[in-house]
């Protein structure tokens, strides 16, 4: 019930969240001293076409007014036009949002099955050679910038031993687009050679996003395991003869993952974020160099647009780690 | 420990085990991979985004690709120093008043196989007037809405409001596309713009096969092109966007693209001259590098200022030590190698004692100078922070402010805004002394595309003279002589001219390199082992 209720209040907050961040992206994206119409009309328009061109944007009119016709457009479903291809924005973001949470998604999934386990080693093994080879790799994941990783690996994997792709999402342009995701689309064709390219290709990208990710989860997981490793409950676990393996990875596990799991919650955004450094070098054709263009350009609508989305997708996110905690600690959902 | 390892054994072998399975799943799935292009496509790596395929919204010299391979002009530019030459025009006259262009079509037709026909020319001018976007600014001054007509289905006049000397330099990017399909396509008065940003209405002479503005456009072939086909083609071409630079060479050298441009770095283009792959074209572009000296401004709008800026850059360093001599040095505000540009000027030395002695004679008082450059643009800022230095020296105080183009595209129309002084290229829109000088030094231009404010009426009525004369012998004179009365003016600092380093795979062979095509023109490239 008490989940129930927390999700209901979470969708609450869920319109003035995204109306907040709507004012507050629209403020900053239109008050930079940039003149998209300048840029968008060219370096050999003349005055007169680019006055002519703020008039027909709209662009001459106070920002309020511009604000209000945009809140009242995004309610009705319309985030506007791109100022540059005047295409819908809405076909800009969702070409490529599948291309970036399909890598989000794998890259957590990887930091996620290598970082638990490894935080647990660590944890079990506090203090130990392994212990101390563990801290180096994750402190070296946090630390490492993520394009010299991925030059690296390219340079490494791609260039000297062949064994992956250099770049690009897929060898020419992919299975038949369903859902946009390569994975599952490649999959519901039931076509092995492009689920084996898709596969090939996305794991240099996959595990440089991975890598930092991977680091603060088996940091997160070995405080929380050693926490709950010195509870009383574990010494009477111990004393009342459970096996070991039950104690760790059904009790003690289960109580130390509640930080872990509310860092995958924001390493979630922090993966889309950084996933510009990564599309770039790898030429994944996703939203972050469409956002980073964008803001370039200043094409008001598309960082509108991107903002949302990236809004939205980070609260169902954490709506959805609130409900983890739920299913995790009992007492949460109470 | 004992009991920790029970514990935790299990789990971790059986991590183990998924991680061998994994490992061997990989393996398997490496055999599959390598180069799967087909053995005749041409993958090219660009930098910029294909974020729109209409040929009259897109007018830059990133994004040529798309216009060059997917349409035709009436005229078209071709070779190094370029040519201007009939494409889907067989033949034009002027009128002896210079009011009238008249252009007879060749038989040629559209991907969708109808004849290309006057009234797509007349829809194409109409259109780019209409949608005030791309080229329109090339046009807008010299052809009213409504003006050009089509006398038969063969013929077409384009009537100018004023005699204009470029016109016919232009005329290549008036770039034909296929009314009847585009009109069919029109919402709203839109001219069909959304439709054709993602498709292809024209009859170049590759077709549109797909198009995804996250990736870029890949066109096959069109076996009915006017122009026909010899012996070796491309059967497929492919141009990708690919943003990093270490990306794209990389991704030359193991094959997964066969070009890419030729403006790199020049530690990219030895990396690259050193692999048995690869092979790089060098050509002297037509790319000027300066800076922009807002003249109208107190103190630049005193002559020995701005010779004292003139003499305090470091050309000599500049050129052969940041950039490795990969350009070559260009004292006057036009390429070298374009007509009309003057030879033997020696044009402004690094000389701080002659700058000192101009500085000595400016009347106004000094004040801290403000040195624009494009952020994400190395050379700008490079070029900045050098010319501070050398200013610095003879005590002139700076501070250097880069920004983002979108930003100092906007400063550079107003006059308040504009920076003291601002580095930047001046690219190729069409191979005319005009696109240069003409442009950025004319007093009508002032705010627009002139953005030093520089207004010097002899100047300018070279300039006017040259923009209407039909006289090629008065043009070259004119221009020779007010780019050499700009340079003596100091009203800008004039740095080099661009080369081009094109880097193709070994097997790539026919690529002509043109400054306005970049060597993207891909229907003369062809493989050969």
């Amino acid at each position: 019930m008490r989940a129930i209720v927390l999700i209901v209040n979470r969708l609450i907050w869920f319109a003035p969240t995204v109306l907040g961040l709507m004012v507050i992206t629209f403020t900053i994206s239109h008050l930079i001293p940039a003149d998209p119409v300048a840029f968008m009309a060219g370096e050999n328009a003349s005055n007169e076409t680019i006055e002519a061109l703020r008039h027909e944007l709209g662009f001459d009119r106070p920002i309020y007014v511009q604000l209000y016709h945009y809140v009242v457009g995004v309610m009705n479903g319309e985030f506007g036009v791109s100022l540059y291809t005047r295409r819908p924005i809405v076909d800009d973001l969702f070409g490529r949002l599948p291309a970036t949470l399909e890598l989000t998604f794998v890259a957590v999934f990887v930091s996620v099955i290598i970082g638990i386990p490894l935080g647990v080693i660590s944890a079990v093994y506090r203090n130990s050679l392994l212990d101390h080879v563990l801290r180096l790799i994750t402190v070296s994941g946090l630390a490492i910038a993520a394009f010299w990783l991925a030059i690296l690996f390219q340079l490494l994997f791609a260039m000297e031993l062949g064994w992956t792709p250099l770049q690009g999402r897929v060898d020419g342009w992919g299975p038949d687009e369903v859902t946009g995701f390569f994975l599952i689309d490649a999959a519901l064709m039931w076509d092995g050679a492009i689920f084996r390219d898709v596969v090939a290709h996305m794991m240099l990208p996959a595990i440089t996003l991975a890598f930092p990710a991977m680091a603060t989860i088996v940091r997160f997981t070995r405080a929380g395991v050693l926490d709950a490793i010195n509870s009383n409950y574990v010494l009477y676990e111990q004393a009342m003869g459970f096996p070991r393996r039950v104690i760790i990875w059904k009790y003690v596990l289960r109580n130390a993952l509640i930080g872990t799991v509310t860092q995958i919650g924001l390493i979630f955004g922090v993966l889309i974020a950084n996933g510009v450094v990564v599309e770039a070098v790898f030429n994944w054709p996703g939203l972050g160099l469409y956002a980073v263009n964008s803001i370039l350009q200043s094409d008001y609508n598309a960082i509108m647009g991107f903002t949302i989305v990236q809004g939205v997708i980070f609260i169902i996110v954490n709506l959805s780690v609130d409900i983890a905690h739920g299913f995790i600690d009992p007492r949460e959902a109470r | 420990m004992k009991l920790i390892d029970s514990v935790i054994g299990a789990p971790v072998h059986r991590l183990a085990r998924f991680a061998a399975v994994a490992v061997l799943a990989i393996g398997g799935m490496t055999e599959a991979l390598g180069t799967a292009e087909a053995a005749n496509k041409f993958v090219f790596a660009n930098s910029s985004a294909y974020d729109s395929l209409d040929p009259h919204a897109v007018f830059d010299v990133g994004r040529v690709a798309s216009r060059l391979n997917l349409y035709d002009g009436l005229m078209r530019w071709e070779d190094n120093p370029p040519q201007l030459q009939p494409w889907l025009a067989e033949s034009y006259e002027i009128s002896d008043d210079g009011l009238t262009y008249t252009f007879k079509l060749r038989d040629a037709k559209f991907h969708d196989g109808s004849p290309v026909e006057a009234s797509d020319v007349v829809y194409s001018i109409e259109r780019t007037l209409g949608m005030k976007k791309g080229a329109y600014g090339l046009f807008n001054a010299s052809i009213e809405p409504g003006s050009t007509v089509a006398t038969d289905s063969r013929t077409v006049a384009f009537r100018l409001n004023k005699p204009s000397a470029i016109f016919l330099a232009t005329v290549p990017e008036i770039h034909v596309v296929n009314e009847e399909l585009v009109r069919s396509h029109e919402v709203d008065g839109d001219w069909g713009e959304v439709w054709l940003s993602e498709n292809d209405a024209g009859s170049g002479s590759f077709e549109l096969k797909r198009y995804d503005p996250a990736i870029g456009f890949s066109a096959t072939r069109f076996a009915d092109h006017f122009m026909g086909w010899g012996d070796k083609y491309l059967d497929e071409i492919e141009f990708r966007t690919v943003v990093e630079i270490n990306s794209r060479v990389l991704g030359l050298m193991n094959g997964d693209f066969q070009g890419t441009d030729g403006y790199l770095p020049q530690d990219q283009v030895k990396r690259l001259a050193a692999s048995d792959t690869i092979y790089v074209q060098e050509q002297e572009s037509m790319r000027i590098f300066y800076s922009i000296i807002q003249n109208a401004r107190s103190p630049m709008n005193d002559i020995n200022f701005r010779k004292a800026l003139s003499y305090a850059f470091d050309y000599d360093g500049f050129i052969n030590d940041i950039l490795s001599g990969s350009v070559a040095r260009d004292p006057v505000p036009l390429p070298n190698n374009i007509w009309g540009a003057p030879s033997g000027v020696e044009g402004y030395t690094y000389d701080l004692e002659k700058a000192k002695e101009h500085l000595a004679l400016v009347k106004e008082p000094l004040r801290e100078i403000t040195l624009g450059a494009l952020a994400g643009y190395g050379q700008t800022e490079q070029a900045a922070a050098l010319l501070q230095n050398g200013l610095n020296k003879i005590g002139i105080k700076t501070k250097i402010v880069a920004e983002p183009w979108p930003v100092a595209s906007g400063k550079m129309r107003d006059e308040q805004q504009m920076y003291d002084l601002l580095f930047l290229w001046k690219s190729t829109y069409y191979a005319d002394p005009n696109n240069w000088v003409g442009e950025m030094y004319a007093c009508d231009q002032v705010g627009q595309r002139n953005n030093s404010w520089y207004c010097n009426p002899e100047v300018d009525a070279l300039l006017i003279e040259a923009q209407t004369s039909t006289d090629m012998d008065v043009r070259r004179a004119n221009y020779e002589k007010a780019a050499v009365m700009v340079m003596e003016d100091a009203a800008g600092i004039f740095v080099y001219n661009t080369k081009w380093y094109g880097p193709f795979n070994n097997k790539v062979k026919g690529v002509r390199f043109s400054p306005i095509g970049n060597g993207q023109e891909m229907r003369w490239v062809y493989f050969e082992e």
